[in-house]
C-alpha cells in the first residue's frame, strides 16, 4: 500500500479542565509510513498515549486533521476501526477468563469463526510462551504474564495497523525478546505497528523510524541512524578517573558519573580524547551514542533548565 | 451454518461476560436472585400477603432494572480499570453490538430470578397468551431502557465507586417512586405526576392491567405503550449521540 498508515497535521488535544493554554499534544505533525514498526518515545506526560488514543479513534482531537489507513479518522472513525487493533496503556485482559479464552474470544469478537480463532490462538500462545498457562485463569497470572496475554490478543488479529502502548512494561528480559520476535513477525507480514516504549534499547532495535515527543510536539524524527546523526555529540567516551573536569570541557559535554566522567563529543574530539586517555593509562571506552544518550541530550537539558525557567513550552 | 460477524460478536459477548463467569462462579446467580426476592418477601410480610400479587408483577420489572444497573457497574469497571472499552473501540465491534451483547450477557444473570417469578406468575393463575404478550413486551422494553441507560452512564463515570453512588438513585427513581410495587392510584396526586416521567410506571401499569390487578381502558393502554416505546427510543437516540464511545 503506497499511502502512509497515519498522517497527522497540526493535531492538538486539550483535555477538559486542563490549565489554560496547556495542550497534551500541540501542533503535532507526524507521518507514519505503511509497513514496519514506528516507535514513539518521550518522557512521562509527553503526549504519547494521547496521540495513540487519538489515532486509534478512542479520543477526539480538539483540532487538526488525521488520516489513518487513508481514511479521515476524525470524521469517519467507523471506517478505520475494523482495520486496527490496540493494546492500550495499562490495559489488562478480563480476569475471569482463561488465557486461551481471552485470546480466542477477542478473535471471535472481531468476526473470526471458531476454528480460525482456535488456530490463531494456539499459534500466538506458542509464540509468546503462554501455551503452558493456556488454561489458567488470568486472575492467577503474574503482572508480566497478563501483559503478554494482552499483547497476544492483539497480535493474533489480522489488523493492518496495531497500536501498542507500552506493551513490554513489566516484562522480564526474555519475555520482552519474545514480544520483539513476535513484532518482527508482524512486520514481515507488511503490517504497521505504532509502538510506545520507555525502553530505548527496544525502541532502537525494533523501530524502522522513531519520533521523540516532548510537550506534545515531535522534536526529533527519523530512522535510529538519522537520529544519531542529528544530535550535536554523536559519540560517547567513558573515562575512569585520570582527568580533571576542566580539562574535559573543551571536548564536548561532560557529566560526572560514578568513578569518572562521561563525555559526549563529535567524532574527532572523541578519538582525540580516547587517544589521550590511553597515553595516560586511563581506562576508556569509546562508542556511538545510543538512543538513551540522545534522549538525555535532547530532553535532559531542558529538565535542568526547568528548575528555574518558567514553563513556556518552547523547545528547540 | 454461517454466522454473520455481528451476530458472532454478540454471541461471544454473551459467552464472555455471562456464561463463562457464571460457570466459574455460580454464586453470581444466587446473588441476583436474592435482591428481587427479598423485596418480594418484605412486601408480602409487610402487607400480610395482600400485596404479593403486586410484588410478583413488580419484581420482574425490578429484575430487568437490575440488569441495567449491573451492566452499568460492569462496563464502568471494564472501561476504567481494564481499558476494555478502548480495546473494543479500536476493533470491528460497534457500540450497538457491544451494548446488545453486554446487555444480553447481563440478562443471563437474571434468569433464575425470572424463572422464580414466572413460576409465581403461573401459580397466580395469570398465565394466558394475552398477558404473556404484554408481560414480554413490557419487560423487553424495560430491559432495553435500563441497559441503554447503564451503558451510556458507564461511558461517563470516572470510577466504579461513582456507579455505587448512582445505582441506588436510579433504583429509587425508576422502581421505588414509580408504582412498580403498588397501584398508581395509591400515590398522592403530585407523586402521580412525577411518576409519569418514569418508563417503569407505564410498564407496571400495563403488566398490572394485563393480569387484572388494575385494569386500564384501551386508550390508556395505548398511551402507556407509546410512552414506554417513546422513553426507550428516546434514550437510545440520546445514547447514540451522547454516549462517550470515543472520548470527546
Ligand atoms: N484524561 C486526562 N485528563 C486530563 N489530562 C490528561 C489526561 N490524560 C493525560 N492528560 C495529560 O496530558 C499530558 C500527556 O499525557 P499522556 O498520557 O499522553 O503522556 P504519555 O507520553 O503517554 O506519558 P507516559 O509515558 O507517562 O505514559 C499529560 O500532561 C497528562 O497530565
Ligand atoms: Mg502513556
Amino acid at each position: 500500500m503506497p499511502t502512509a498508515a497515519i498522517v497527522a497535521r497540526q493535531l492538538r488535544r486539550v483535555y477538559p479542565r486542563a490549565p489554560p493554554g496547556v495542550a497534551a499534544i500541540d501542533s503535532l505533525d507526524l507521518e507514519v509510513p505503511s509497513g514496519g514498526v514506528y516507535g514513539l518515545i518521550g518522557r512521562n506526560g509527553a503526549g504519547k498515549t494521547t496521540f495513540v488514543r487519538i489515532a486509534a479513534t478512542q479520543l477526539k482531537p480538539t483540532s487538526g486533521t488525521l488520516e489513518v489507513l487513508g481514511t479521515d479518522a476524525v470524521r469517519t472513525p467507523e471506517r478505520v476501526r475494523p482495520r486496527i487493533a490496540c493494546v492500550p496503556q495499562e490495559s489488562r485482559p478480563l480476569y475471569f477468563l482463561t488465557v486461551e479464552q481471552a485470546a480466542r474470544f477477542n478473535l471471535q469478537l472481531r468476526g473470526f469463526d471458531r476454528r480460525e480463532s482456535r488456530r490463531r490462538t494456539t499459534e500466538v500462545l506458542e509464540e509468546l510462551s503462554l501455551a503452558d498457562v493456556r488454561h489458567r485463569s488470568i486472575s492467577r497470572l503474574s503482572g508480566g504474564q497478563r501483559r503478554r496475554v494482552m499483547v497476544a490478543m492483539i497480535l493474533a488479529t489480522d489488523a493492518e495497523l496495531l497500536f501498542l502502548d507500552e506493551p513490554t512494561t513489566g516484562l522480564d528480559p526474555l519475555a520482552r525478546r519474545e514480544v520483539w520476535a513476535a513484532l518482527r513477525r508482524v512486520r514481515r507480514e507488511a503490517r504497521t505497528i505504532l509502538l510506545t516504549t520507555h525502553y530505548l534499547d527496544e525502541a532502537e532495535s525494533l523501530s524502522d523510524r522513531l519520533a521523540l515527543i516532548e510537550k506534545g510536539r515531535v522534536i526529533l524524527e527519523g530512522t535510529p541512524a538519522e537520529l544519531r546523526r542529528r544530535v550535536a555529540y554523536p559519540f560517547r567516551v567513558t573515562l575512569r578517573g585520570g582527568f580533571a573536569r576542566e580539562e574535559l570541557d573543551s571536548f564536548g559535554r561532560v557529566s560526572s558519573v560514578e568513578d569518572g566522567f562521561l563525555v559526549f563529543a563529535q567524532e574527532p574530539a572523541a578519538r582525540e580524547l580516547a587517544r589521550l586517555a590511553l597515553e595516560r593509562g586511563v581506562q576508556v571506552a569509546l562508542g556511538p551514542a545510543d538512543l538513551e544518550d540522545i534522549f538525555l541530550e535532547v530532553v535532559g537539558r531542558p529538565i535542568d533548565a526547568e528548575e528555574n525557567a518558567p514553563d513556556d513550552g518552547e523547545r528547540p | 451454518m454461517t454466522t454473520s460477524p455481528r451476530w458472532r460478536s454478540v454471541l461471544t459477548l454473551i459467552q464472555l461476560n455471562g456464561l463463562v463467569p457464571i460457570r466459574a462462579q455460580p454464586l453470581y446467580l444466587v446473588n441476583l436472585l436474592a435482591s428481587p426476592l427479598s423485596f418480594l418477601f418484605f412486601i408480602t410480610i409487610a402487607s400480610q400477603g395482600r400485596l404479593l400479587n403486586y410484588g410478583v408483577a413488580g419484581g420482574m420489572i425490578l429484575t430487568m432494572l437490575s440488569v441495567g444497573t449491573g451492566l452499568q457497574s460492569d462496563l464502568t469497571h471494564y472501561r476504567h480499570d481494564l481499558k476494555f472499552q478502548d480495546v473494543i473501540v479500536a476493533s470491528p465491534v460497534t457500540a450497538p453490538v457491544y451494548l446488545i451483547g453486554m446487555a444480553l450477557s447481563e440478562f443471563v444473570y437474571s434468569l433464575p430470578g425470572m424463572a422464580v417469578f414466572l413460576g409465581l406468575w403461573v401459580t397466580m393463575g395469570w398465565a394466558n397468551p394475552a398477558s404473556a404478550v404484554v408481560l414480554f413486551g413490557a419487560l423487553v422494553l424495560v430491559w432495553a431502557f435500563a441497559s441503554t441507560l447503564g451503558f451510556t452512564l458507564a461511558t461517563y463515570f470516572e470510577d466504579v465507586r461513582e456507579t455505587f453512588m448512582f445505582s441506588p438513585l436510579i433504583s429509587l427513581g425508576l422502581s421505588v417512586l414509580p408504582p412498580v410495587y403498588y397501584p398508581l392510584a395509591a400515590l398522592p396526586g403530585w407523586a402521580q405526576v412525577v411518576a409519569r416521567f418514569s418508563p417503569t410506571t407505564y410498564a407496571a401499569e400495563l403488566v398490572q392491567s394485563a393480569v387484572g390487578l388494575a385494569p386500564l381502558d384501551a386508550t390508556t393502554q395505548l398511551f402507556a405503550w407509546l410512552a414506554l416505546f417513546g422513553f426507550t427510543g428516546g434514550l437510545l437516540a440520546l445514547s447514540a449521540v451522547r454516549a462517550r464511545w470515543r472520548e470527546p
